[in-house]
This record gives C-alpha cells, sequence and structure tokens, in this order.
C-alpha cells in the first residue's frame, strides 16, 4: 500500500513539473487580494445636467449602485434582464433610436459601455450627439431649422436614467474579451457583471429643474472666467477713453456626450489657438500705441451652454463694473470673431469664409480681410463671403452681440460656409487628428494682418509692415500638443511656464462656478486653460520693461499685474491690461452663499430664453467589474457548510455513545 | 458571493471543529484551557518560522522545489514542538495525578487522557483552519468571487475552506495518536503522525499545477480519512485492553 502510494506520488511529481509556466500574480495581502478580485475601469461618465424645464444627461436611476452583466450590443439584440450594455461607436445611432422608440428594451437597459479606440475613429465618418442647429434659439433672425449641423443626433441633449460610460483604450479591449467570456458561458453559475457607481445627488434629492437644485444646494450652475486682454495696454490714468475699440473674440469651451472628454479641437479650440498666436504675432510689432483704434482680445468660456460668456460680458459692460474698467460699450466698433479655423486645409490651399450681417462696419472688415489675403497670396490663403444663401450668421458669439445691439458691426471667420465642415461637432472624436495645424497658423495670420490694417491709418500702412506681421507657426504646434493631446497636455513647457496645472489632459468642458464669482477670482476658483490664457496674454500684451520685476505689493497700483504667479518664486510684475470676467448666465445670481434664479426680464430678452444649465452635485462616480455567482450557488455553499456540521455533530454523538455504551457492556 | 456564501465558507471550514467543541470540550474547562494553549502553540511556531523564512522572501512562484524546502521545514519544526508539547503534558499529568491522590480522588483515566490529547489536537487544527482560511475570508463577503487561474473549476474560497477542513481532520486526530504513541513507546504511531503531516503538506504542492487541486484535494481527503481511521483503531484498541486489564 505504501509502495502504491509512493507511485502515485512520483507519477504526479513528473506530470506537474512539466505543467508548472506562466506568473501568477503575487499576493502579498487580503487588500491585494481584495483588488483583484475587483477590477477598476477606467472611464468618463455623463452625467446629470439641468435646466429650468427639466432634466438631460445621465445618472443611476436611485441611490444604489447598478450591478448588471455585460452584453455585447448586436443588431435587434433581445434582452431578459437588465444588462450592461458594450456598445461599439457605429452602433451608438442606432442604439440611442431604439432606446426612445422601445420602451420594453429600454427598461433593461441597466447602463451602457461605450468602446474607443484609432481604428474606430478612422472608421467612423462623423458623429455628433448635438442639435442639428446648435442653440437655435438665440439666433438674430427668423429661420431657426437651418441645419448648421446635419450630421447632429441631439442625443446628449435627452435625459437617460441609466448610466453611460466612454471607456477608455485599454479598458476597451478587456471589456469586449469580458463580454465574450459572457456569451460563452463556460461556468454555468457565474456571470461578469459592471458595477456603476453615478448617484447623482439631484436624483436622491428629488430636484429635477435648475430652480429647485439651487435651492436645495444639490447643483451648482455651469460657468467660468473669461479673458481679455488690451493692444497696447489701456492707460488708467487718461481720462479720454475716445480711442475705438476693435473686439476679437473666440471662445474655449466645448461640449460632449461625456463631461471630461470635451476637447473641441475645431470647434471651438482652434479658433482660441489662431487668437492666441495672432496676438503672438502682433507683440512683436512696433509703434502699437500709435495706431488710431485699441486691440481687445476677448476669450469666453460657457459660449455652448447659453453663451454664458458673451452675455455675461455684454451685462458687466452695461453696469460698467471693474471687470470690464476701461472698455466703453458705445466706441467698439466691430466685433471680430474667429470661430472653427482648423478644417480649412483644401488641397494645399487654406479657404475660410466671412459670415457677417450687412453693414458698412462689416464691409470695411471685409475689405481689411481682402488686403491681408493679398499679402498671404503666396501662401494660398482665401478669404470669401459666406453664402448668401445661408439665413445669417452660424451659431457664434457674434449672436449675443446682435441680440443686444442689431447694429453692432461685426464678422465670423469660419472654415466652412454653408454647413459646418467638423463632422465631429460636440463629440469626444473633435481631437487633434480633426484639425489641421496648417489651418489655424493661416487664420492667425489672416487675423492678425486684417486687425493691423484696420488698426492702423490707410496712409500709413505699408505693404512691408504688413508682411513682417508673421505668425510663430512652432507657438501654433505647441498650443495644440498642450490643449489638444494628452501627451504632453497641459504639463508640457509652455503651459508649465505659467500654471501649476491641476490636470495633464486637457478637458474645456466650462465647469460650474465655484464659489462666489468676482472679477477677481483666486487661483482655485478658475480653471487651469483660462488660467493659462490670461498668463499668456498678459505676458504678450505688456509693454516691454526694462527691468523685470518680481511681485510685490505695489505691483498692482502702477497698472502692473503679477502673472506667473503660481511657480516657485513670487512671479513676475508686468505692465498688462488683462481681467478676468465671470462667465455666468444673467438670469442668476449669487446671494449669501446660495444661487437664486431672476424672473425673466424684458430688458433681457436673451435671458428670457436662457435655459440655465446647472449640473448635479456626486458624491463619488466610479465603474468596477467583477465576477459574482449565482444567488443558488451560494445557498448551496451555505446549505453544504450547515449540513457538514451537523454530520460531524451527529457522527461524534453517536461514536460517543456507542464508546460508552461498548464499554459498560464488557 | 454574499454574506450566505461567506457563512457557509466558514462552517466548511470550522464546523466539524465547532461540533467537537461543543460536544467533547466545552463540558470540561482544562479541556478549553488546553486548547486555547495549543492554539497559542501552534501560532507561537508559525511566528517563529516565517521569522526565519523571512530572509528568504517572497519566493518565485515558477519554481516548486523551495516551496517544499519551506513545507520540509515547517512541518519538522512543528513536529519538534509536538514533542515539546508531549514532554509539558507529562509533567502536567503527574502534577494532576499527585493532586489527585492528595486529596483521594481518581487519578486521570485512559479517556481522560484521550480527551486532553483531543484538545490539543483541535487547538493546532481551528489555529490552521482560522490563519490559512477564516483571515482571507472577508473578500467572500462582499459581491465578487475569485478564481485562481490554475484551479479555475473551483472558486478559491471553497478550495481554501475545503483545505482548512482536511488539515482540521488531520491536526485533531493525529495529537490523539502522537500521545498514545509516546504513552505506548509504538514507534509505528510515533512515525505515522509525522509522515502523515508531511505528506498532506506535500500534497498542497500539487495545487500548483494547472488543474492540479481536482487531484490534490481528494488525495487530502484520504490523508484525512486516512488518519479518522487509524485514530479510531488505535483508541478502539486501547479502550478495550484497558477494559481488560481493568476486569482482569
Amino acid at each position: 500500500m505504501a509502495i502504491r502510494i509512493f507511485f502515485l506520488i512520483l507519477l504526479f511529481n513528473f506530470r506537474f513539473r512539466s505543467s508548472l509556466s506562466g506568473q501568477t500574480n503575487s499576493m502579498e495581502s487580503v487588500p491585494d487580494l481584495q483588488k483583484s478580485m475587483y477590477m477598476a475601469v477606467d472611464g468618463y461618465p455623463c452625467v446629470r445636467l439641468a435646466n429650468l424645464s427639466g432634466e438631460i444627461g445621465c445618472s443611476n436611476p436611485g441611490r444604489d449602485k447598478v450591478v448588471a452583466p455585460i452584453i455585447k450590443y448586436k443588431n435587434n439584440i433581445e434582452l431578459a434582464q437588465p444588462s450592461a450594455i458594450l456598445l461599439s461607436m457605429d452602433d451608438v445611432q442606432g442604439f440611442f433610436s431604439r432606446i426612445s422608440n422601445d420602451s420594453s428594451f429600454a427598461r433593461n437597459v441597466g447602463g451602457v459601455l461605450v468602446e474607443s479606440g484609432i481604428e474606430i475613429q478612422h472608421k467612423l465618418k462623423g458623429f455628433s450627439p448635438a442639435q442639428k442647429f446648435p442653440q437655435a434659439e438665440f439666433a438674430p433672425y427668423l429661420n431657426k431649422t437651418y441645419e448648421w449641423n446635419p450630421i447632429g443626433s441631439g442625443i446628449m441633449w435627452k435625459s437617460y436614467n441609466f448610466p453611460v460610460f466612454l471607456l477608455s483604450e485599454s479598458s476597451t479591449s478587456a471589456l469586449q474579451e469580458i463580454a465574450m467570456k459572457n456569451e460563452k458561458a463556460e461556468k454555468a453559475y457565474t456571470t461578469n457583471v459592471a458595477e456603476f457607481d453615478v448617484v447623482m445627488q439631484t436624483t436622491k434629492v428629488g430636484t429635477h429643474d435648475s430652480e429647485s437644485c439651487l435651492t436645495e444646494e444639490t447643483c451648482l450652475p455651469l460657468g467660468g472666467y473669461s479673458v481679455w486682454s488690451a493692444v497696447p495696454p489701456i492707460n488708467n490714468s487718461s481720462s479720454n477713453q475716445s480711442k475705438p475699440i476693435i473686439l476679437t473674440v473666440a471662445s474655449m469651451d466645448a461640449a460632449s456626450f461625456f463631461r471630461d472628454k470635451s476637447l473641441g479641437a475645431d470647434s471651438p479650440i482652434s479658433g482660441v489657438i489662431s487668437l492666441l498666436a495672432a496676438v503672438d504675432a502682433l507683440s512683436h510689432v512696433d509703434g502699437l500705441d500709435e495706431l488710431n483704434k485699441q486691440l481687445v482680445f476677448l476669450v469666453f468660456t460657457g459660449e455652448s451652454w447659453g453663451y454664458l460668456g458673451s452675455r455675461r460680458f455684454l451685462l458687466e459692460l452695461d453696469q460698467q463694473s471693474y471687470a470690464v474698467h476701461g472698455l466703453n460699450s458705445t466706441v467698439i466698433q466691430l466685433v471680430m470673431e474667429i470661430g472653427s479655423t482648423g478644417k480649412g486645409l483644401n488641397q494645399g490651399n487654406k479657404n475660410f469664409f466671412a459670415h457677417t450681417k450687412v453693414s458698412s462696419g462689416a464691409n470695411e472688415a471685409f475689405d481689411a480681410l481682402k488686403l491681408a489675403q493679398e499679402s498671404l497670396k503666396s501662401e494660398g490663403v482665401t478669404v470669401s463671403n459666406a453664402s448668401s444663401s445661408n439665413p445669417g450668421i452660424p451659431p457664434s458669439s457674434l449672436m449675443a452681440f446682435l441680440r443686444k445691439n442689431s447694429s453692432t458691426s461685426g464678422i465670423v471667420l469660419e472654415d466652412f460656409d454653408t454647413v459646418f465642415a467638423n463632422k465631429f461637432y460636440h463629440s469626444h472624436l473633435d481631437d487633434s487628428a480633426n484639425i489641421n495645424s496648417s489651418s489655424i497658423v493661416a487664420a492667425a495670420s489672416l487675423v492678425a494682418r486684417t486687425l493691423y490694417v484696420l488698426a492702423s491709418d490707410k496712409k500709413d500702412l505699408t505693404s512691408s509692415a504688413l508682411r513682417a506681421i508673421n505668425v510663430n507657426a512652432s507657438l501654433v504646434e505647441e498650443l495644440i500638443n498642450c490643449m489638444l493631446k494628452c501627451n504632453p497636455g497641459l504639463s508640457c513647457e509652455l503651459v508649465s511656464s505659467y500654471i501649476a496645472s491641476i490636470n495633464t489632459c486637457p478637458s474645456h468642458y466650462v465647469g460650474v462656478v465655484l464659489g462666489e464669482p468676482s472679477s477677481t477670482p483666486s487661483p482655485n476658483q478658475v480653471d487651469d486653460v483660462s488660467r493659462f490664457v490670461w498668463n499668456f496674454l498678459a505676458d504678450r500684451t505688456s509693454t516691454p520693461k526694462s527691468t523685470t520685476s518680481v511681485c510685490s505689493e505695489d505691483c498692482g497700483k502702477n497698472g502692473g499685474l503679477c502673472i506667473r504667479a503660481e511657480l516657485d518664486g513670487k512671479g513676475v510684475c508686468v505692465i498688462s491690461t488683462t481681467r478676468y470676467v465671470p462667465a455666468y448666465s444673467t438670469r442668476l445670481k449669487f446671494d449669501s452663499g446660495t444661487w437664486k434664479v431672476l424672473p425673466p426680464n424684458s430688458s433681457d430678452p436673451m435671458g428670457m430664453l436662457d435655459p440655465v444649465w446647472t449640473e448635479s452635485n456626486w458624491n463619488t462616480i466610479g465603474l468596477r467589474v467583477y465576477t459574482i455567482q449565482d444567488a443558488a450557488y451560494d445557498r448551496l455553499v451555505l446549505l453544504g457548510g450547515i449540513t457538514v456540521t451537523v454530520f460531524a455533530y451527529l457522527a461524534i454523538v453517536l461514536t460517543r455513545a456507542y464508546i460508552t455504551k461498548a464499554l459498560k457492556q464488557d | 458571493m454574499t454574506v450566505a456564501a461567506g457563512i457557509g465558507y466558514a462552517l466548511v471550514a470550522l464546523g466539524p471543529s465547532l461540533s467537537l467543541f461543543i460536544s467533547v470540550i466545552s463540558k470540561k474547562p482544562f479541556l478549553i484551557l488546553t486548547l486555547l494553549s495549543s492554539t497559542l502553540v501552534w501560532l507561537i511556531s508559525l511566528i517563529i518560522l516565517s521569522g526565519i523564512w523571512r530572509a528568504f522572501l517572497p519566493l518565485n512562484s515558477t519554481t516548486w522545489w523551495p516551496f517544499a524546502i519551506l513545507i520540509f521545514t515547517s512541518v519538522a519544526f512543528q513536529e519538534g514542538l509536538r514533542l515539546l508539547f508531549w514532554k509539558v503534558y507529562k509533567i502536567l499529568e503527574d502534577i494532576l495525578d499527585a493532586f489527585a491522590d492528595r486529596v483521594s480522588k481518581p487519578r486521570l483515566y485512559l479517556t481522560d487522557k484521550m480527551q486532553i490529547a483531543l484538545a490539543g489536537g483541535l487547538g493546532h487544527g481551528v489555529a490552521h483552519a482560522v490563519f490559512f482560511c477564516l483571515s482571507l475570508l472577508t473578500p467572500a463577503f462582499g459581491p465578487a468571487t475569485y478564481f485562481v487561474d490554475r484551479c479555475s473549476q473551483i472558486p478559491f474560497f471553497l478550495v481554501s475552506a475545503i483545505i482548512a477542513l482536511a488539515f482540521a481532520t488531520v491536526h485533531t486526530f493525529s495529537m490523539v495518536i502522537a500521545f498514545n504513541g509516546y504513552a505506548e513507546g509504538n514507534k509505528v504511531d510515533q512515525v505515522f503522525v509525522p509522515s502523515v503531516h508531511l505528506a498532506a503538506g506535500m500534497m498542497t504542492l500539487i495545487n500548483f499545477a494547472y488543474g492540479g487541486c481536482v487531484i490534490g484535494i481528494p488525495l487530502l481527503f484520504l490523508m484525512a480519512i486516512l488518519t479518522l481511521l487509524h485514530c479510531g483503531r488505535m483508541v478502539w484498541r486501547r479502550l478495550t485492553e484497558n477494559q481488560r486489564q481493568g476486569n482482569s
């Protein structure tokens, strides 16, 4: 018997020596075990937003986490139980239309996971969850059904009672494997599930519109800080502000279905990059003080959510608040807006379109553009009037200016004519691959030279002076790398020489207003991109000083500003006019710690149309994937344990009785 | 998994030990003390062993022979400690017998001595189960379950509970056999206990192979049943012998 056991052991020795291969993940403690049981998935959530009449976006349906088995979406799939659907980008359209049409299908959707990947991006011709005419209610003309964005499906403007996540690329492949494992169902009693934690405070408390949620403090209003800067710096001491102002405007906020993946490369960040590059080009020009007009550059935020930046700016101009000190709305001669400029490249030529409402100021601006175009002929840059079949200007901040004062002269420079050239408008796929840096450089050159033409006297204008204004193409490349890519992202050299950024991956979602809005906000109230733009503009528009001094208390006294203040060292004091302007709805007022919705006022017609967007608060947002056993199996194990215990007890009692009986007998 | 499964696994590992405790040990306070002290001794032996082996950790999990050496030295140390435990018990037995003589009460019966050995063994077994299974069981009360690559048919917690049950059985009854072997001077029993302990320990190495747990665990249970049967046979023999001696 012993020999048999010996041979058995020898046999197994040989067997397992050959089959030992592969590394097991080394676990050294129970917390390690716990961590390997639950796989945390990184993804970008879609969150709950509210307006005055209802809600949009996604959230968990209640206070609890949603746990659902992962299933890959196929056309005409039937769901037997609430499931977590793994969706590829091709199927997004079909899926969401099925949700709105088929309520029995929608009931069984526990959560949605959207795949992402480079191959997916190349295959897709276009995707836009925005409306076909974004923010049509603010248009200063009657035709609100014109389709500027024909690809727009409008899915981000609907409300869903299930969580939706966009997966990162690494998570996508992991989850595809898991969905396949679920399908094959090797072990009948286990399933791989996804656990969604997107519990929104507005759902918990039951406040489903902006007014109630702001009163209950379960949400915060959308908004941020716009930045403006004057070239050359406005001299406070001169009392006569009679120089006419040319306002150059761009917007720096994007939107998308997934809040943290709003890049907006073409719409609208390409415009901001063009503006910053144009400021940089003009800063190298001599004799800016002698120009006849004052150039002011303005970068708005919050434009995607009801033109918050531009409306608030116009209100502050009326109120002559400190934020806009030095600007007088009566002397604004022209508003030149730089819209999307990243897709103007067409077979080597860079074509742009000037959208305008006919007026003398606009005509003058268009003539200046043509002059600038002449000087850039060798680079193949053209600018043409937009088609007259357009109902008017495209969705832009100029709409807010025109609604305020319909006689404003304005011109919008865009890379499209009748419909958006951007096939990924307001989607997470509008990234750096969707734009071309040479197109942005061309637009910046156009704008810089046009502004010079407009600001200088006709007789002083020489073509050599015009040709001396050149945009730094490597600056544009660097800005694209910093503002539109994760690597290097906001930790790139250019940005980190001005601010200490919180995040590396840039996101241009406007965010919520933190604390009390003020014209001198503290750095933790302003987001990274706004702080970078402020520092950059302050630096480039500053009058060169013979000595750069370190910041001290008297910096502010002589019209000075403290830039690079977040880095080691106290920062540098420069003479510049660069300020923050709060950007939030004109229908809101921050009063003793809470936000209040003001009643509609006929003197603010755009405020009457404003939906007043707010974003719900939340505790945590997370996504985990793990394996669970069927409840029947769990109960079987419990039964097994109880059986083993009871059986052992009976055996012991019987043995004891037997022994005592047998001993007594003898 | 859930609370139900967690309790189930805990019962699988420690249920029979619990039954033994309630039916036999809890009746006599001295046995409870014996159980607690033997648990402590076993844990101290683990602490000393881990202190010695700390320098060599972590072991490379792709080769099996460092683990074989680990198991061999641990089993050898614990068997040595068992001998020490026996010596201390002998001294205690003499003290108890002397005390019984003084107060004119009967000395320790054979069944008493066997119960003390059983309590000692149970202490070892409970310590093993608590240390190697119960301490890992906290994640089992959560919603997720876990499967190891190399044993993908059975959930990890079930495997560890079953192994703990087998070892608890082996420890409990081999103490009875060992004490009897030392008392009688029976060489077979004296060799049987360390070899079964070593064999059971080495059998867990089979779990290293892919799918090895399907073979390793039944073999482990074979060892446990072997111990149980041998113990039963020995106990029966001793008690009937004693009975005959008492009568004659």
